[in-house]
Order: structure tokens, then sequence, then C-alpha cells
């Protein structure tokens, strides 16, 4: 027994190296922002701070998992800040117009971003369509819809969807456990099971994946579905946090999800990603939001430093994967 | 040529024939509403009212009613405008995007001889002046509206406690105006601004900041949203960090959502400037213009505060 143990612990701490090397780069930004913010204002670093962030990020990292997985499998989802939104507001009809019950009405909303994320999935693979404008054409269609079933309204909901977000998971929120769950579930999909290695050889390349006797369609058609029902649950917490559906909600949402996406490393072209690296995307943009907001800082200010922390972090990766292949 | 393709032709020039011919030459003066985005429930509400005043009063005037996808979608607007000088109309009623953008565009509506009224968003006085133009401004005094909110606010605090700003977008004059509004009655009361930051007019946007200001903030008595929606993100952020009840918020529009939390007393105040009337005030103006042939002047419409109490006495 003992001598086992000793056997596997080289290579245990040669894997820990890998891990920490993987995101070291992100570790880096994210601690170097947080220095930075602590320097600048009076109370950003506190648990106070770190408690609102952990309120926030929730639906956002729901969003960025599903993106991910659609990266993975070489498409793009642009559709997921309207699909929130749709989502979000069949859940306020249904709560606030007809009287239902909570379970029943989640149902509807998740099956409402399942079957849009289908939609995309077969309407890409069908016509070999590329996926860009698949979801931008639900993205239209979408909002649309929410606009149409809400009558362009904010809905306020209330009591039955604020539990959601008041109940606590092993001393987490709800919402925020929901989205570690989220993150766990998916890194481990996408690393220990079939349909997740599948999922990165479909992205890194079809043409072989065909010829392996693999068919790589129901592989896309999953991804995306995934990405639905992720922007519904998102949409979920989103509403259960502001006590309120609103048809605007999520507008620009997928370019943020994107950004945190490609900060975490998961590439454009498809076959490589990591949905924590994804969490760590995610968790950056929204330290400095946080962090800016403390400060005060202006409209103009605020668009210039985002984009600018996102083009450090990503170059910043560059460099990290270099050191990596070098060892 | 493909029959389909040639199927399809045929169909278009039958519609586009039948669609010249059918146009009824009436008597009654076309009046064609151009608004802001549709999206957004504040113009649904003003474009809902003007339709049902049209139906009311379908013998003295016809409605156009056209809107753009987006707030920032001027260049779509401006083709609107076009659109409608093109089908000769004999008033158009214009809630601009954009308060410098949109003032070419009316110049020529004007000089094609159609009546042109500004409701909503006020066209930039400079440019208007430099033109040599004069347009109407139709519509409430939103600095005067927030005075009101902030006058409200004041009441329930103390000289020198600490305030934040929500503002909406910084480019729009109705989101300058409101902050103007909110400042005076700050100064007035000796209030301590602490902040000032825009959170785009939307919810989710309102809640990140405000869930910040109350970190940064911890002696935040009060957050004075530019709108409603801001509101109901920053009640939520209040209610998360275990503040009910010991920031006042307000906000402005009186949106249906919003109701609620004033019964409860979770919003002290918000304004109403009675969307639903806005496009109808502008209507109603320019048939009036077209009747009399006078040159016009500007004309304010109501803004009203309103509270629980008031919400009680309706």
């Amino acid at each position: 027994m003992k001598q086992s143990t000793i056997a596997a612990s080289p290579n245990r701490t040669a894997a820990w190296h890998s891990i920490l090397l993987q995101y070291a780069g992100l570790l880096f930004a994210l601690v170097l922002l947080v220095i930075a913010f602590s320097f600048k204002t009076n109370h950003f670093f506190s648990l106070t701070t770190l408690h609102t962030i952990s309120n926030q990020i929730p639906d956002a990292v729901l969003l960025a998992v599903g993106m991910t997985l659609v990266m993975i499998v070489g498409g793009i989802d642009l559709s997921v800040g309207s699909v929130m939104a749709l989502s979000g507001a069949v859940l306020g009809v249904c709560l606030v117009q007809w009287h239902w019950p909570l379970l029943p009405a989640l149902a509807a909303c998740l099956l409402t971003g399942g079957v849009c994320g289908l939609v995309n999935g077969l309407i890409t693979v069908r016509w070999k369509l590329p996926s860009f404008i698949v979801t931008l054409g639900m993205l239209e269609v979408a909002r649309g819809a929410a606009y149409l079933i809400t009558k362009s309204q904010t809905m306020y909901i209330g009591a039955s969807v604020e539990r959601i977000s008041s109940a606590s998971l092993w001393g987490l929120s709800l919402p925020f456990a929901c989205a570690i769950v989220a993150v766990i579930v998916a890194q481990f999909a996408l690393t220990r099971m079939v349909w997740g290695r599948y999922a990165m050889a479909v992205g890194a390349n079809e043409d072989a994946v065909r010829y392996a006797g693999i068919n790589p369609r129901p592989i896309k058609v999953a991804a995306f579905t995934l990405s639905g029902l992720l922007a519904a649950c998102a949409a979920v917490l989103q509403c259960a946090r502001l006590s309120s559906a609103d048809p605007n909600a999520g507008t620009g949402a997928e370019l943020q999800a994107i950004a945190a996406c490609v900060i975490g490393g998961t590439s454009l072209l498809g076959g490589r990603g990591s949905i924590i690296s994804t969490f760590f995307g995610v968790l950056l943009i929204a330290v400095l939001g946080a962090g800016l907001a403390q400060i005060g800082a202006q409209e103009p200010t605020r668009r210039i430093v985002t984009g600018c922390v996102i083009l450090a972090a990503v170059i910043l990766d560059v460099y990290r994967a270099r050191l990596a292949s070098e060892k | 040529m493909h029959p389909f393709i040639k199927h399809c032709l045929f169909a278009f020039v039958v519609v586009l024939l039948a669609s010249c011919t059918s146009a009824p030459q009436s008597a009654k003066p076309r009046i064609a509403l151009v608004m802001k985005s549709l999206a957004n429930e504040f113009f649904k509400t003003m474009q809902d009212g003007a339709t049902a005043h049209q139906q009311t009063h379908a013998a003295e005037y016809e409605l156009i009613a056209n809107g753009i996808k987006d707030e920032l979608d001027v260049a779509r607007q401006v083709e609107i405008v076009e659109q409608m000088i093109a089908q000769q109309v004999n008033a158009i009623v214009i809630a601009p995007a954009d308060s410098k953008a949109l003032v070419a565009v009316c110049q020529r509506a004007q000089a094609a001889g159609i009546v042109v009224i500004n409701i909503d968003n006020k066209l930039d006085a400079a440019v208007l002046a430099e033109r040599n133009l004069r347009i109407p401004f139709v519509g409430p005094d939103n600095r005067k509206g927030a005075r009101l909110a902030g006058e409200a606010l004041a009441k329930q605090l103390k000289a020198g406690d600490q305030v934040a700003i929500l503002e909406g977008v910084p480019t729009a004059f109705n989101a300058q105006q409101r902050k103007a509004g909110f400042e005076d009655a700050m100064k007035v009361a000796g209030m301590n601004i602490v902040s000032s930051q825009s959170a785009s007019w939307e919810t989710a946007k309102a809640n990140q900041i405000a869930a910040a200001l109350l970190v940064e903030k911890p002696e935040l008595k009060a957050i004075l949203c530019a709108n409603d929606s801001m509101a109901l993100g920053t009640v939520a952020a209040i209610k998360a960090a275990g503040k009910a009840g010991q920031i006042r918020v307000i906000g402005f529009d009186n949106i249906q959502a919003v109701r609620q939390l004033l019964k409860d007393g979770q919003v002290l105040a918000t304004v109403d400037q009675h969307g639903d009337k806005l496009a109808v005030y502008g209507i109603e103006y320019a048939l009036e213009v077209l009747k009399t042939k006078t040159v016009p002047a500007d004309k304010e419409t109501a803004v009203d505060l309103v509270t629980k109490e008031v919400l009680a006495t309706n």
C-alpha cells in the first residue's frame, strides 16, 4: 500500500505542475487585478466584495460554459443572450400571467431554452451552415419572441423566484452552487467521457472523425442544445436575482461569454478549450466590473479598460502556452 | 428563366401594382409617427396610446406608425423619415434617436411642406439655431421630474447623507436632464453625492453597479436611479446585501413592474411623465398646427410624482 503511494507521488506532482501551469497565466492576471483594485479603493479587498461577485456571476458562468462547449465543436452561439431573455420571459409569463406553480414554470423555461438550442444545432448540421449565421438568426427570433410575449414590458415576479436566489447549498448560495456544479460536470464530461473526447475531436478535425466511423452530427447538435439549456438555466438565476423578467436581458451577453471563453484559452477554431479556464475568464471579467464600479469609473474609461484587460489576458495566455510546450 | 423565379416576379409585380392603385387619397390629414426603439416598454406604451387615440378619432386623421430596432439605430430612423417625406404625409411626429443627427432630415421634411413636431427627446437647440430652424417640442421637462423625485427623497434624509446616482445612457438628452434634476434637488438639500455612474438604463447592469457601490460606500443612504428598470436592479442588490429598508431608492417612468415595490416601500418614489399620452400630445398638436397654420411654440406636458400614497388614492 505504502509503496504504491510513494511510487505514484512523482507522477502526481508532475500532473499538479502541468495543471498549475495551465491556469497560472489566468490566476496571475486575476491576482494582479485584485491587487490593483485593492490599492485604488477602500473596501475592494473584503469578504463582501467576494460575496457580491459570487452573487453576480452564476448566470454569466452558465452562459460561458455553454459557449465553451459550442466553441469546442468548432461552432459559435451568438443567440445565448436572446435565448436567456426569451426563457426568462417564458418563466415570467407562466408565473405572473398564468399563475403556474414554480416547478412547471421552470420546466417550461428550460424547455424553451433547450428547444432553441436544438433548433440551432439541427439547422447548422442539416444544411451544413456556419453556426455564426444560424445563431445570428436565432438571436433575432428569440429576442423578438421575448418582446412579443412580454409585450415589451419588464415583469415583476417577486417572492416566488426569490426563493431560488436566497436558498443555500453546502454553505454556498444555490445559484453559485449551480454554477460550480455546471463547471465541474462539464469539465468532467469534456475530459473523461466519450462524448467530450469526441467533441474535441470534431472541433479539431471533423473529417477525420467521420473517416473514423463516428457520426459527428449528434455530437454537434448536443453541444448547441446544451448551450440553449444552460442559457435557460442562466435565465432562471438572473430572474431570481433581479426578482423580475426583463425582455432586454442579456443584450450583448454573447460577446461577454465569448470574451470569457477566449480569455480562458478556448480556440475560436474549435478543438481546444477548458471549462475551468472559462470559469476563470468569467471571474476576471466580473472582478473587473466590480472593481471599476467601486472606483466609480465612467462609461468611456470602463469600456477602454475592459477591452485592454481582455487583450492583455489573451496575450499573456500565448506566453503561458509557449512556456507549457517548451517543458 | 426558371419557372419559380418567373412566378415570384409575377407575384411581385401584381403586389406592386395593387399597392399603387389602392392607396386612398382621402381628405383626412395623414400623420406619421416616427418612434425610437419599440423594444423599449416606454416607447411601446407611447405608440399603443397613439394607436388607441387614432381609433377613437378615426374620422379626423390617419396614422402611419414606425419604429426602429434599437435606440442606437440612427441611420434607420433617418431612412424612415425620408420614406415618410416620399409618402407626402401632412405631418411627422418624431421621437429622435439622436438629438443632432436627425436635424438635417427634419429640415428636409419641413422644406417639403410637412409639419414636424418633436416629442420625447428634444432636438439640439444649438444645431437648430445654426440651421435657422424652428421645430416645436412637445414633451415633459425631465429635469423638473427628477427634481420632484429628488425632493421627495430629501425629506427622508438628513443633510450631509451620502447618496449615489445611477445614470442612463450618457449621450441621451433625457439621461443628462434627469441626472441634472437629481443633482439640483440633492444640492439644495445639502446631500453628499459620492458617486454618479451610468448603468445604461439596464436592470442587470444597475444590479452589478449598485452591489459594488454598497460595498465601497458602506455609509450610503440612497440611490437615485434615472429609470425604473435600474431601480429594480438596485432594489435586488440592496436585498442581496442584506440592507433592505436601510437604503432608499427612487426611480423614473412609473412602469408596471415597479408598482409592487412602491407599495412595499422598497422604492420611495418614481415619476410619471404619462408615456401613453406623449405621442398623443404630439399628434394633437400637429392637428392643431395643420388647422391653424401658425408657427408653433414649444409645449410642456405634465410630470407627476408617484409615491405609495399617490398609488393608494388612485
